[in-house]
């Protein structure tokens, strides 16, 4: 067995190491050195992908209510707007920020934004009607600095930038899966017509031919975006998406 | 698109999954029933042939189809409201209403046997068969729902969609009422549903429907899976019956445990009391109260049904089941391994006959309906 002993230093080598630990420590009371932004005077920059307050664009909404049913909290609520239009309204008191919706939504009308700090004065405010949501909300920002993280080999260290992020970020809308409309149960649809008064892009048509006394039904791929309104709506539930 | 069922080697309609399909342009043809009113709406046809000419057997056929979501049974009548701006005129309703072109049904039917049988398990109006072939059925995996007629209190219908038989044997779902149904409204919502199929319980005017939309669309022929009739001669409208027996009877609805139709009788078990208040057929019949559409009923058996369950025909405590196809007749073989039912002596065949004459003199009173040209 081998037994490690205290080591032996000199005097030489005592005052060397105190003197290193005085410095170090006369360092950290002038620079401190934190991994903790002093927010609200600064600001940690967010990756655009940071899911935050929910913006809404009732230009891109085709009212097809995809946000309010994969939302898990219940938070979106769809009200009917003086257009006869259906657009979403969002509960803070409810939301978990998972930005299902911001990514369910075929149009690409709800945008993410890297706004975390709203305040509410009662329950009721935090209920956010859809002409709320078009704009960013009023936040007070004391922040003239923002912060990176940066990660070199060993350490994390921060990194200060004078100025103020954007926290609107522009990005893209998602594009997600290409899906056009099909029917998968030809012979049991009824000809309601359904499907071509809810489509928006004029996807569908309907011929009557009086003399045949038949309808002929058709969903043009290259019109349909692949909304899923009319696969929501088909009285028969026989409309599918399938990838383009 | 048609491939073969296993089990029955009858041709089905294949579902075709997304990657079988063609992609491009996806165009189908749908054809359109012949108006008997050529210039008016398909829900005014079928108001003049069916509705106004008391024809209508309140199926709910009609409602359960249309896209529009509006026909409705307002004050027991089947009615459309507004139809003239809301119909869109897509003629589902008559495609699938028994009654538009009427081939009324009656007779014994076909069938592989006739037995009296008591469910071991369950308590029901008479041998509680009813429910004891859909709970079997849901145990042996041919289906995974069925559907039942509840009640509350007051004894308004509700559907139950019952999917464990546990859920079968507690409460109101056995027994029958004496009202209307909206069975066939829950049916189109249980087959958006259901993985296996679906089971249902109806009267005979409610198994028609339902072999229409068989066979009108392959969507209902893929899913229901079992369709169990009940012996009827007549049924009421909600509203009618209880205003009579509440008002003209002194009977508290909400006190009513069970009521019971036979040999001309309608007998109303009430809680408390000690002697069921018996009161004659012929009682209802002055007053109108019988549902109108019966009038012009001619199935006693439902014999388009895959097994038939009645009370006439067997002793008390048992019901008579005729069982009609192979379907059926599995679901019975399965129960005869399981042993869930006993089965009685034999079933009396003139009870039945009887019945069968009897509504088939109804035949008459179709002949001397005046239906619009
Ligand atoms: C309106 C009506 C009239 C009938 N007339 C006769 C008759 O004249 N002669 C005869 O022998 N039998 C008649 N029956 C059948 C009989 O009353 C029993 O329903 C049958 O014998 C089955 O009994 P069970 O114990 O096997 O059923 P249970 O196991 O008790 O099950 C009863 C089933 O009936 C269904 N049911 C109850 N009320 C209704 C309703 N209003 N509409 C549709 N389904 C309903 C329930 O969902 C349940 O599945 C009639 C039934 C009804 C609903
Ligand atoms: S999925 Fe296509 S056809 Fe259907 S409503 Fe949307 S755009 Fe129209
Ligand atoms: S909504 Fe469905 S049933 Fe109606 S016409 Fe369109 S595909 Fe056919
Ligand atoms: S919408 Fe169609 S099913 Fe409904 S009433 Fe009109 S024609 Fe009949
Ligand atoms: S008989 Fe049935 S389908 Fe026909 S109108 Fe009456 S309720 Fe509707
Ligand atoms: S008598 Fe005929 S129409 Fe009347 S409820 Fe029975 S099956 Fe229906």
């Amino acid at each position: 067995m081998k037994k490690v002993g205290t080591p032996e230093y000199n005097l030489q080598d005592k005052l060397k190491y105190h003197l290193s630990a005085l410095s170090t420590a006369a360092k950290q009371v002038a620079l401190p050195l934190n991994i903790t932004t002093h927010y609200p005077r600064e600001r940690r920059r967010w990756p655009d992908c940071f899911r935050g307050y929910i913006l809404f664009d009732p230009e891109r909404c085709i009212s097809c209510f995809q946000c309010s049913f994969i939302c898990p909290a219940n938070a979106i609520w769809m009200k009917e707007a003086p257009s006869n239009r259906y657009y979403p309204t969002l509960d803070y008191g409810k939301c978990i920020f998972c930005h299902f919706c911001v990514d369910s939504c075929p149009g690409g009308a709800l945008k993410p934004t890297k706004i975390h700090d709203v305040a509410y004065r009662t329950m009721e405010e935090m209920l956010t009607l859809t002409e709320e949501m078009v704009e960013p909300p009023e936040i007070i920002r004391e922040d003239k600095v923002f912060v990176d993280y940066v990660i070199d080999t060993e350490d994390l260290s921060l990194k200060r930038t004078k100025g103020r992020d954007n926290l609107i970020v522009e990005i893209a809308p998602s594009q997600g899966v290409p899906m056009v409309s099909q029917c998968v149960d030809r012979a049991s649809c009824i000809a309601c017509k359904v499907c071509e008064k809810v489509c928006e892009s004029g996807a569908v048509s309907s011929i009557k031919d009086e003399e045949r006394l038949i309808v002929k039904m058709a969903i043009d791929a290259e019109k349909c975006t692949g909304c899923g309104l009319c696969v929501k709506e088909c009285s028969m539930q026989i409309l599918r998406l399938v990838r383009k | 698109m048609l491939h073969a069922n296993i089990k029955t080697g009858e041709e089905v309609i294949h579902m075709a999954t997304p990657a079988e399909e063609e992609l491009g342009e996806s165009k189908w043809e749908v054809k359109v029933p012949e108006k008997k009113l050529k210039d008016k709406l398909f829900f005014e046809n079928l108001k003049a042939v069916v509705i106004d000419t008391n024809l209508c057997s309140r199926c709910l056929t009609c409602v359960s189809i249309c896209p529009s979501g509006l026909i409705v049974t307002d004050e027991d009548i089947v009615g459309f409201p507004d139809f003239e701006k809301n119909c869109f005129d897509c003629g589902a309703c008559v495609r699938v209403c028994p009654r538009f072109i009427y081939e009324p049904p009656s007779g014994l039917g076909n069938y592989i046997e006739i037995v009296a049988a008591k469910s071991k398990r369950f308590k029901g109006q008479d041998g509680a068969m009813a429910t004891e072939l859909i709970a079997s059925a849901i145990d042996m995996g041919m289906i995974d729902q069925g559907l039942f007629v509840d009640r509350n209190e007051k004894w308004e219908t509700s559907i139950f969609h019952v999917r464990y038989p546990e859920q079968v044997g507690v409460g109101t779902l056995g027994g029958t009422k004496y009202v209307f149904a909206g069975i066939l409204p829950a049916l189109k919502e249980a087959i958006r549903f259901t993985k296996k199929g679906v089971g249902v319980v109806g009267t005979p005017c409610m198994i028609s429907g339902i072999r229409k939309l068989q066979q009108e669309f392959p969507v209902f022929k893929e899913k229901v899976k079992l369709v169990v009739g009940l012996f009827c001669t007549e049924n009421f409208h909600y509203n009618d019956l209880m205003k009579f027996l509440r008002d003209e009877k002194g009977i508290e609805i909400e006190k009513i445990l069970k009521t019971n139709i036979s040999k001309g009788s309608m007998y109303v078990t009430v809680a408390g009391a000690e002697k069921k208040r018996k009161i004659k057929m012929a009682e209802f019949e002055e007053r109108g109260l019988v549902a109108k559409g019966c009038d012009f009923c001619t199935d006693f058996t439902a014999v388009q049904s895959d097994a038939s369950v009645g009370s006439v025909g067997s002793e008390a405590g048992f019901s008579t089941i005729i069982v009609r196809n192979e379907n059926a007749k599995e679901v019975m073989a399965f129960i005869r391994e399981k042993g869930t039912a006993e089965f009685g002596e034999k079933v009396v065949m003139d009870e039945i006959d009887y019945l069968i004459k009897f509504k088939k003199k109804r035949e008459e009173h179709i002949k001397e309906l005046k239906l619009p040209e």
